[in-house]
């Protein structure tokens, strides 16, 4: 099974742009004040969920923990 | 329409730069994404009172509180105070950054620049290999905005600058991921800007307290991002809070998320292309801090476009004279910060008690990074192996 790409929770993004910036593979852009992940860019690296101060990113897939 | 500069970002890099260059005639114009400049806030608010040297802000309303100086608080709770009563020690404001950019941008554009809000760039626009320009969406019409120079003003996600092959991906050890509220109802009523240290507090960063006026305060944290996980900086910070009686009552105004690059400066210029501010990575390594770079590059940027616009020439060499001219005024001291940074975050939390408790009666009477690493060795002998790489860089 592929590995599980990184999404952002659109309603918790505050739009800071630090996902974007230590993204290594420039695949997050900011859209209308929301980071959105570009599916096919993203290799799972894990950074971009690390890095969000308030938990916005996640796995696809994953159900959200509480 | 061709423009001398176009200007991606309307932060005080931005205004800043444009604000010089239009003054000396040059055609600018200045694009935002966001819907109103400033907004949201994500900033601390604080600012150093050298800001008023710059003169590019007028009137007070942007101020919000006048601070006499910093506390900082070691993890055991040791507390050294940097007090305006001595030398070289600086007394700041505590702003409204809203207004505080918005100011900056009036005078931009009452010096002749213009601004398009709603204005996202998404590319440079390039002729035969050269930048002539940026795209950009506004709305849902694509637009070809032609200039002879290409600013990157665009903060912390710097993306100008990667179009322009520059390298701006940040490490995450090398950003601080912040969190900050605004608490109304609380009782923190010092005219100190308040710094708390410690691996329990704020992995690799601080929990800050700014006080905005009596009982309203920004009371935010960053953590270095390589020590970070999902969701952390949230959790210490409320966990901080919890643990103060002053600040455990109150309500928040406000609610922001931050990134705050803690890097080595990079390049800044290229043919037809300069960065400024964030997006060149112009902030204090050991602070976080970077409004005051950002105003002084924005300066140099714009003066140096204005002399390129006079020659009619946009390579490197000519717009080099940009770069120079910031590294010479606070490159250096960027560079000794960011070792700083690194010696810092190598300390157990032991360590920086023992630096805080010979710093605590100090009279900082000279304010230099030699005459403080003297006085901690003096008393406590065992960090000159620690902090001998800072005292060769303070020498240099
Ligand atoms: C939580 C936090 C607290 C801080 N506290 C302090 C402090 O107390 N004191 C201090 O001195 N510094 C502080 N800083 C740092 C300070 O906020 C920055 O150094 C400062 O904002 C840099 O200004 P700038 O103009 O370079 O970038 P910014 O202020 O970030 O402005 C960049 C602008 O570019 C726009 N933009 C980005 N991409 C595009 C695009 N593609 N197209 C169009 N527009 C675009 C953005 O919308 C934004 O308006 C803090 C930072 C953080 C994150
Ligand atoms: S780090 Fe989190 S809050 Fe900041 S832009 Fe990315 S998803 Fe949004
Ligand atoms: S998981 Fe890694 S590659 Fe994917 S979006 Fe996040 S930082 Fe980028």
């Amino acid at each position: 099974m592929a590995k599980p790409k990184a999404v952002v929770k659109k309603e918790k993004c505050l739009a800071c742009g630090g996902c974007i910036s230590v993204c290594p593979q420039d695949a997050i852009l900011m859209i209308s004040s929301k980071a959105v992940v570009n599916k096919g860019q993203c290799n799972s690296c894990s950074i971009c969920v690390k890095t969000c101060p308030i938990g916005a990113i996640n796995w696809e897939g994953k159900k959200d923990e509480i | 329409m061709k423009y001398d500069a176009v200007i991606v970002g309307c932060g005080p890099a931005g205004s800043v730069t444009a604000r010089f260059a239009a003054e000396a005639g040059a055609k600018i114009l200045i694009v935002e994404r966001r819907a109103e400049v400033g907004v949201p806030v994500l900033c601390g608010e604080g600012v150093s009172q050298k800001v008023d040297h710059f003169k590019v802000l007028e009137g007070k309303r942007w101020i919000a509180a006048k601070m006499e100086g910093a506390r900082v608080f070691s993890p055991n709770g040791t507390k050294i105070t940097l007090s305006a009563e001595y030398a070289g020690n600086e007394t700041g404001y505590v702003v409204y950054r809203d207004i505080f950019d918005q100011e900056l941008a009036r005078e931009a554009a009452q010096k002749g620049a213009e601004i398009m809000l709603n204005t996202c760039a998404i590319d440079l626009l390039k002729k035969d290999g050269k930048i002539k320009g940026i795209i950009a969406t506004h709305f849902d019409e694509t637009l070809e905005i032609e200039a002879n120079v290409v600013v990157g003003a665009d903060g912390v996600e710097s993306r100008v600058g990667k179009w322009a092959g520059i390298q701006t991906t940040l490490k995450p050890y090398d950003l601080e991921t912040c969190v900050q509220y605004t608490l109304c109802n609380i009782d923190w009523g010092s005219p100190y800007c308040d710094f708390f240290l410690g691996k329990q507090v704020a992995p690799g960063g601080y929990v800050w307290v700014f006080p905005k006026g009596k009982d309203v305060a920004n009371v935010g944290i960053g953590i270095l991002a390589s020590l970070s996980e999902s969701g952390k900086a949230l959790h210490f910070l409320d966990k901080f809070i919890a643990t103060q009686p002053e600040l455990k009552n109150g309500e928040p105004l406000r609610v922001i998320t931050g990134a705050d690059p803690v890097a080595e400066p990079i390049q800044s210029v290229k043919d037809n292309l300069l960065l400024v501010g964030d997006a060149a990575r112009q902030v204090d390594p050991i602070t976080g801090g970077g409004l005051m770079h950002a105003i002084e590059a924005g300066k140099y940027a714009g003066e140096t476009i204005a002399k390129a616009v006079e020659k009619q020439r946009f390579d490197t060499q000519t717009l080099s004279e940009y770069e120079t001219w910031w590294k010479n005024a606070f490159g250096k001291k960027l560079h000794r910060n960011y070792v700083a940074k690194e010696i810092m975050l190598d300390m157990e939390d032991k360590t920086l008690d023992m630096l805080a408790d010979s710093l605590k009666d100090y009279k900082f009477e000279e304010f230099s990074t030699l005459s403080i690493i003297k006085a901690l060795v003096t008393k406590h002998p065992s960090l000159l192996v620690k902090l001998t790489p800072l005292m060769k860089l303070a020498r240099a």
